[in-house]
């Protein structure tokens, strides 16, 4: 007999109390393991290692996440386009909560932060293994997996579907399936480029079910065009026109009643992201309501987020209606313009941030003919120009010093190189030397927009101080594009906003096959070094590449950098969670993995 | 009379036509490619193909005169093409969008009503007492104000510092009723002030004018009641010539809708065409221009028709 003939009350309530606690343990973990469901560990490497901004706890911020409320934001525009490869994409910001993507950029723009792809090598130059995340499903509730990649990949790089990120996938020859979470890429050439892309608009995954229906849409109403035509060809075609006509009819019928309650992506965009569209009205409003299932938060241990209950973003053309909404309490947060940071700086219920952007505005030279050929009339424009007054007058104090094309935070930037200095008794000098000692008259382009025209009266100004007679040509966006295309100035307005890889950039200003050189510009050494650094794949040796290009450009005055930009958001009070030194390290890496929450769960 | 009409009717159409013809080549005279400019925007396209293969799918490609004719068939046809900026059917966009400006002109219209009828009547009644000189300059500041200002100044007042109203959007009347009265009130009032000023002065100085005929000594010699002279014999022909100018107002909203519309975040016609002609979004442009002028064509039509029927004399002009 192994059971005691008596048993204690203590004994027995021992027992329970250490059953109880297995009991509770064992619940614990099991409720843990089933939060995580499944999902593939964050791989962090040598090369690639965990940031110091990914954590949640109290260091990140000391309040407790609490659950609730209706985020309410405003865009400038909504015109009702969900898929970002079908053109023109001008609703970026709704993009980023239904849609997530592959790979996330880190403050200094660097493609690095894994998120749907989980792990990524270089195999050699031209083949690169890529593991997708486990665990993780569209808000369709179809299944992400290698499967949903190389369909949506195969999709862009189909003409038929008129993807105009196409051309960013051209150095791809194929994607193939390894396993159920695993890819293949293959590349033309060696393709270095090729994390920044993924991190870009070929990054964004869209559901699988949602492309395939895109497919179905696209068939229906290619064979509904050929049965409709073809019909009138019956009469007069014979026997090969009505066979044709047949088929055609034929793939209507049987795709008809497929097509029948599909919305396509472009009008209700489909994601794996935090937030799930509600509603859609294209020109006023756009609600979201929270994605209970999302993946990320689980996979760190809080399956809490989002925290808020949704998303309301209403469109607000008007700057100044934009702000009355956000003094009035009518919406939570906003991108301010430059000149209402007055309005807002001493504003009690309002946290104000100003922070660096990756853009850059400069002035671009013809180098193919006119003047600004002869180096030193590029240097005397160069140093005509001043800069901080530019900054102050144009930007209302924010803006940074421009020395070169990467702004200071981009890792690309070379960060010897110093802004060229305003010396206008130089510029006199130069010019003389280069024979227009009695002055000199170039012709001009710049956009139409205040901020823009703003600008081009203030360089006129500088640039007439040293004898130098600007003529601008004031152009919407569509002339500029033209007076661009045929060279028609010797020195217009330019820049670039967004830059993530280097090297859509550099081409696009600085190589012959660059959408915005059309051989304006022909500085052999700059091509060999964007050539070169379209396939170095190391980081750090990219790096110096574009540090080497900068320097080529700057050295060269290939054209005028002005400033970069500096951007003022302002948010209620009552929105918490975000940490100012975490979110600039971070910068979109953090935003897609720090979601705030309303300080008493409400707005 | 029913001469007059057709006249009326061919006069509408020509116009009409006048209106499309010269929207669809001035559009297309503009300098400039929108499908390559719009997509430079987005990124640096290599592949000069993909410009092609969107220029083809809007028709762009062809020749001028081909897309005009398809157009004005498909466009009679009840297909007003597809939106270069949102891929969306241009006729769905307008189905979505005319009942939200047809209750900011209807708000309006009932603004300028109740605001430049009694004003204007009142004037003329008390002319050149304080009053009426008060109303006069009110009417004149009413007329020369900037849509703009007016929004913002009271868009400050009401929603940011007395915070009774919301600053801006909409909500559909069906949806939230409540919500949509107190959303279109300030850009119905903003809309309506700016014909009200006008109307009031016109309503004066018809008055004035009637007030000084013949019959309305008369009446008032015959000893009737001031009010009887002003409501029974005065107000009718005094209001004739005003039909004209609301008529005329109505049309004229629609500029004011453009602006208001973009101020107060209304989705309506408005502000799809501004929108539209800063993206040089042709089918947009093009569908904008016929249903204004059409909006226009057909209060005139209606402005003459009722004049006529009012006026006799109007009739006999051939």
């Amino acid at each position: 007999m192994i059971f005691p003939k008596r048993v204690s009350i203590g004994a027995v309530l021992l027992t329970i109390i250490l059953a109880s606690t297995l009991f509770a343990a064992m619940n614990f973990f099991v409720h843990k393991a089933l939060a995580q469901d499944e999902q593939s560990e964050w791989v962090w490497t040598q090369k690639n290692p965990k940031p110091s901004w990914w954590r949640w706890d109290e260091k990140y911020y000391p309040a407790k996440p609490v659950r609730g409320g209706i985020y309410r934001t405003a865009a400038s525009r909504y015109i009702g386009l969900m898929n970002p490869n079908h053109w023109p994409v001008n609703d970026w910001v709704s993009m980023g909560n239904f849609y997530e993507k592959l790979i996330l950029t880190d403050g200094n723009y660097r493609s690095t932060v894994p998120f749907l792809a989980s792990y990524w090598e270089y195999k050699d130059p031209v083949t690169v293994i890529m593991k997708l995340r486990k665990g993780v499903k569209f808000t369709d509730g179809s299944a992400f997996n290698a499967e949903a990649i190389k369909f949506q990949i195969d999709w862009i790089r189909d003409k038929r579907n008129g993807a105009w990120s196409r051309a960013w996938l051209a150095p791809v020859k194929s994607i193939e399936v390894v396993d159920e979470y695993t890819v293949r890429w293959k590349f033309k050439k060696p393709w270095a480029g090729f994390l920044g892309i993924m991190s870009n608009v070929p990054g964004y995954v869209l559901s699988h079910q949602g492309l395939k229906n895109d497919v179905i849409l696209r068939d229906l109403k290619k064979a509904q065009g050929q049965a409709k035509r073809l019909k009138r060809k019956l009469a007069k075609g014979g026997e090969k026109a009505k066979k044709k006509y047949e088929k055609a009819k034929a793939d209507v019928d049987r795709l008809t009643p497929m097509a029948e309650g599909i919305v396509s992506l472009d009008a209700w965009g489909v994601g794996s992201g935090p937030w799930i569209i509600e509603e859609a009205k294209p020109g006023n409003r756009m609600k979201y309501k929270r994605n209970p299932n999302w993946w990320f938060g689980r996979s760190i241990g809080h399956p809490d987020m989002p925290y808020m209950d949704g998303v309301l973003v209403t469109v607000i053309p008007e700057p100044s209606v934009r702000l009355a909404n956000l003094k009035a309490g009518k919406i939570e947060a906003l991108h301010i313009d430059k000149s209402q940071y007055p309005l807002v700086k001493d504003d009690p219920n309002l946290n104000v941030w100003i922070t660096p952007g990756n853009h850059v505005t400069s002035m671009v030279f013809n180098h193919a003919e006119g003047p600004c050929k002869d180096i030193r009339v590029r240097k005397a424009i160069s140093h005509a120009i001043d800069r901080k007054a530019i900054i102050k007058g144009t930007q209302f104090g924010f803006g940074i010093e421009a020395s070169c094309m990467y702004p200071a935070i981009h890792w690309t930037h070379n960060p010897n190189l110093k802004p060229v200095k305003y010396d206008p008794e130089l510029s006199k000098k130069l010019l003389a030397e280069a024979g227009y000692a009695k002055g000199l008259t170039i012709r001009g382009v710049m956009g139409n927009d205040q901020s823009s025209v703003k600008l081009g009266q203030a360089i006129k100004s500088m640039l007439a101080q040293v004898g130098i007679e600007w003529k601008i040509r004031t152009v919407d966006p569509v002339s500029g594009s033209d007076a661009n295309k045929n060279r028609d100035y010797d020195m217009a307005g330019g820049g670039w906003a967004w830059i993530y890889d280097p090297d859509l950039m550099a081409t696009g200003l600085y190589h012959p096959d660059g959408g915005f050189n059309y051989g304006r510009s022909n500085n052999e050494k700059a091509i060999a070094l964007i050539e070169a650094g379209r396939t170095e794949t190391d980081l750090v040796k990219r790096q110096k590449i574009y540090w080497e290009l900068e320097k080529i450009l700057y050295e060269n005055y290939e054209d005028a950098w002005l400033f970069w930009y500096v951007g003022i958001d302002a948010n209620r009070k009552v929105v918490l969670g975000y940490n100012r030194e975490m979110g600039m390290a971070g910068q979109e890496g953090y935003f897609a993995t720090h979601p705030g929450w309303f300080k008493d769960g409400h707005n | 009379m029913k001469q007059y009409i057709i006249r009326r009717i061919i006069y509408s159409l020509l116009i009409l036509a006048g209106a499309i013809v010269i929207t669809f080549i001035m559009v297309r005279l503009l300098p400039g490619d929108p499908i390559r400019a719009a997509m430079q925007q987005n990124v640096d396209l290599n592949d000069a193909s993909i410009v092609e293969e969107v220029r083809a799918r809007y028709g762009l490609d062809r020749p001028v005169h081909v897309q005009f004719f398809m157009w004005l068939i498909d466009f009679f046809k009840g297909d007003w093409g597809t939106s270069l900026s949102s891929g969306e059917k241009v006729t769905a966009m307008f189905w979505r969008r005319v009942p939200v400006t047809l209750e900011l002109f209807v708000g309006a219209t009932i603004w300028a009503w109740v605001l430049g009828i009694p004003l204007g009547i009142y004037s003329a009644l008390n002319r050149n007492s304080w009053l009426d000189a008060l109303f006069t300059s009110v009417s004149v500041f009413g007329i020369s104000i900037p849509v703009f200002w007016e929004a913002i100044i009271l868009i400050y007042f009401f929603a940011v510092f007395l915070q009774v109203l919301p600053p801006s959007g909409y909500v559909a009347f069906f949806e939230n009723p409540i919500e949509n009265l107190k959303l279109v009130l300030m850009p119905t009032f903003v809309m309506g002030t700016q014909s009200a000023g006008g109307l009031a002065r016109y309503v004066r100085s018809s008055f004035l004018e009637v007030l000084g005929k013949d019959y309305i000594r008369t009446a008032r010699a015959k000893g009737l009641r001031e009010k009887a002279v002003i409501f029974r014999h005065a107000a009718k022909p005094a209001m004739i010539p005003v039909v004209t100018i609301i008529g005329l107002s109505w049309g004229g909203l629609i500029g004011g809708s453009f602006i208001v519309e973009l101020m107060f975040a209304i989705p309506g016609v408005g502000r799809m065409g501004l929108d539209a002609v800063f993206a040089r979004d042709f089918p947009i442009v093009q569908a904008t221009m016929v249903v204004v002028s059409l909006n226009v064509l057909i209060m005139n039509f209606i402005v003459d028709i009722t004049y006529g029927y009012l006026d006799p004399r109007v009739r006999l002009i051939k």
